[in-house]
């Protein structure tokens, strides 16, 4: 059993969501009576596997979750996939993961692309990390969710004005729904992300007081695009509250809502392939001879 | 013949006729209770809706169902109708046709909206009523449970049900619940209350609205609409306030000019605050100005929008046609298959009973001759001879139930009867 779960490798679930993904995506071309249970088959499946991969690494590489970028990446599409997996369990009919599974996909590739190389952490700085680490999960998963929500309501919205009956197997939530969980998740997303960002700096602050570990600059990219990310998303929660009240206010929430998933997919992608100070172990001081010569 | 029906419907009975012909319930079960007297031994089902009134009846060799004039006759004398204007447009069927009309009534395809689903609720009471006035047997009985069957397959593998055919209901479901997840705590403003918009405020208040509000020209009429349709009255003047406050709106006045101008909806959407309006324009002409559509947070349908919907329906109905043509037509070939079937039944048990009696008598003469054998040897020996009686009428009884499929298997059951010297 130990052999066949440390035999799971990442392109394993990801096939499997890939598959459910296209299940979903045929709903748009025919008609089927097993589509639904093929498509639930292979998202539980990709969701068994992809829990059995995680739990592995925290067994076999003390990997907890969020104890580096790939684990960190890898555990925000866990989250994604088992909401997609629940959802679709309680409404068959609405397509939730034609919209969720491609940003778990992504969530997947991003991890691949990343550095598994753990966060340095001391014992006295593994609680502010876990903090920090989850309230960025956290905000990432609600500016996703928010985005992924806005889409659903551009897509409901375009079919209700060109006045079209919903198509057989394929029901959109409500606009009203759809907004509310916009609107919502855009306070979480400034909210939690806030709070990480604030709690990054205490972190950085109890590393440089205690010497513990490298801290990390304020010019550092990491630093800049997270700065960015949350400024903007505490100016989008607030122009949102402005708006709500306001002729249109509901399409400018959902569209700022997408600029939010922009802005933190860019971040994502800046993080990915620039250069960072960020979670990175400290520099070892040069041997003596190595000074010597 | 086994089975009968005779029945008009919206094609062939005039609407006079038909309001003549009707039975309520009450008149139905008077009308089976008299049908029990005069046809004793018979089975019958009466199934009266708005647009059919058809009798059914059934019976085997000496109790076989009555004949065609006789059932017009019985029926135009329930009703007090001079028989001779029921006979002409009233149809006649016998045996597999009356099975494959009932599985189509049934399935909805005889309907005057193709798949109606009310239909299969009308053929169950229909049942129920017969039930309960003793007029049901076994053939009726197969033959209505096979229907219902029928009627469910049909809805299951075919999507002729689906689709919404009424402009009420699908501007309800497929267009209200699109903007709104609930109505119960939504305000719904009906501006006139015509026929349409009374059944379209049906449909809402199924799903869950509460809190409705009638405008009309007269306070006296809107009064007197409210107290029926248990709503809010409220006149004209007050139009500019209530559609500020409401969330959805049915319009249906008699109007030649447009109600609400783009003009006059202006200080409506300044006082709305960017809440969602959904707007049903049931009137011809309209009573919205079309360009209101356009405006933000507005989601405004005509009646043409919700007919070319009821129309694209209407159409994926009609293709899904020969599917349900075809399972009524499987399920008819397996109800007289069955049915033939019954007509061998006595024939299999004489020949059972024959082979078992000659086995018992072999059984009972071979332990006699070995007293020696104890009771497991005799048990095994038994078993052996039922097994071996079972096997030779395995073929003999595979080959009436296939004959059965064909019709009435009265060549193979003559034979089996002499070769077997069976008595009738």
């Amino acid at each position: 059993m130990l052999d066949f779960v440390s035999r799971i490798s990442v392109v394993c679930f990801a096939a499997s969501y890939a598959v459910a993904l296209a299940c979903e995506a045929s709903r748009l071309l025919f008609r089927s009576g097993v589509r639904g249970a093929v498509m639930v088959g292979f998202a539980a499946a990709g969701l068994v596997a992809h829990t059995a991969f995680l739990l592995w690494r925290a067994a076999s590489e003390g990997a907890v979750p969020l104890s580096s970028p790939f684990d960190w990446y890898l555990l925000a599409a866990w989250v994604l996939a088992a909401g997609s997996l629940a959802l679709t369990l309680a409404t068959p009919r609405t397509p939730i993961g034609l919209f969720m599974l491609p940003v778990v996909l992504a969530l997947i590739g991003a991890a691949t692309l990343s550095s598994r190389e753990p966060f340095p952490q001391t014992p006295a700085t593994q609680v502010w990390g876990m903090i920090h680490g989850s309230l960025n999960l956290a905000a990432s998963l609600a500016v996703a969710a928010g985005a992924i929500a806005a889409v659903m309501w551009l897509f409901q919205a375009g079919r209700l004005a060109r006045k079209q009956a919903p198509k057989r197997g394929f029901r959109m939530p409500s606009l009203e729904r759809l907004f509310e969980t916009t609107r919502h998740a855009m306070t979480v997303a400034a909210w939690t992300a806030a709070a990480g960002f604030t709690s990054g700096i205490i972190l950085n602050a109890v590393n440089k007081q205690r010497g513990l570990l490298e801290t990390v600059p304020w010019t550092d990219p990491v630093v800049l695009r997270m700065g960015m990310l949350v400024s903007w998303l505490i100016v989008a929660a607030v122009i949102a509250r402005v708006v709500k009240q306001r002729p249109g206010g509901a399409r400018t929430i959902v569209w700022l809502s997408l600029v939010s998933f922009a802005v933190l997919t860019g971040s994502i992608l800046w993080g990915l392939f620039g250069d960072t100070r960020h979670g990175v172990p400290p520099v070892s001081p040069p041997a003596i001879n190595e000074v010597a010569a | 013949m086994t089975l009968a029906f005779v029945g008009g419907t919206h094609r062939t009975v005039p609407l006079p006729l038909r309001e003549q012909l009707a039975f309520s319930a009450e008149q139905a079960a008077e009308a089976l209770a008299r049908f029990r007297d005069r046809f004793p031994g018979r089975e019958g089902v009466l199934l009266s809706t708005c647009n059919r009134v058809e009798l059914y009846a059934a019976g085997e060799s000496d109790s076989a169902p009555p004949p065609r004039e006789q059932l017009v006759l019985f029926l135009a004398e329930c009703r007090g109708i001079d028989a001779g204007l029921l006979a002409p447009v009233l149809s006649g069927e016998s045996d597999e046709a009356v099975v494959r009309h009932l599985f189509s009534v049934a399935a909805g395809l005889d309907s005057m909206v193709l798949g109606e689903p009310q239909i299969v609720a009308q053929v169950k009471q229909a049942w129920a009523i017969a039930q309960e006035s003793r007029t049901t047997g076994p053939l009726t009985s197969e033959m209505f449970q096979a229907a219902l069957r029928t009627a469910k397959r049909v809805a299951t593998e075919t999507a002729l049900g689906r689709e919404r055919l009424s402009i009420p209901s699908i501007a309800v479901t497929d267009f209200v619940s699109g903007v709104f997840e609930r109505l119960d705590d939504k305000k719904v403003l009906l501006i006139g209350a015509g026929k349409m918009a009374r059944e379209t405020l049906r449909y809402l208040r199924e799903a869950g609205a509460r809190d409705v509000t009638i405008v009309n020209r007269t306070i006296e009429r809107a009064q007197s609409l409210a107290a029926e349709l248990r709503a809010r009255p409220t006149t004209f003047d007050r139009l500019v306030t209530e559609l500020a406050a409401t969330d959805l709106v049915v319009s249906t006045t008699g109007a030649t000019e447009p109600v609400i101008t783009a003009d006059f909806y202006r200080p409506v959407e300044e006082a709305r605050g960017g809440r969602p309006l959904v707007i049903l324009d049931l009137a011809i002409p309209r009573d919205f100005d079309p360009a209101i559509g356009d405006r933000p947070d507005v989601w405004l349908y005509s009646i043409d929008d919700l007919g070319r919907t009821c129309e694209a329906n209407r159409k994926s109905r009609e293709k899904q046609m020969p599917a349900a043509v075809v399972i009524i037509e499987e399920e008819t070939r397996r109800f007289m298959g069955d049915l033939h079937h019954r007509w061998s039944g006595p024939v299999i048990e004489q020949l059972r009973a024959g082979w078992s009696e000659t086995g018992d008598t072999e059984l009972e003469r071979l332990f006699r001759r070995l007293p020696d054998l104890g009771e497991a040897a005799r048990a095994e020996i038994r078993q052996s001879f039922q097994r071996y009686a079972a096997k030779m009428l395995h073929l003999p009884l595979t080959s009436l139930r296939a004959e059965s499929h064909a019709g009435p298997p009265h060549g193979l059951l003559d034979a089996l009867k002499r070769l077997f010297d069976l008595k009738e």
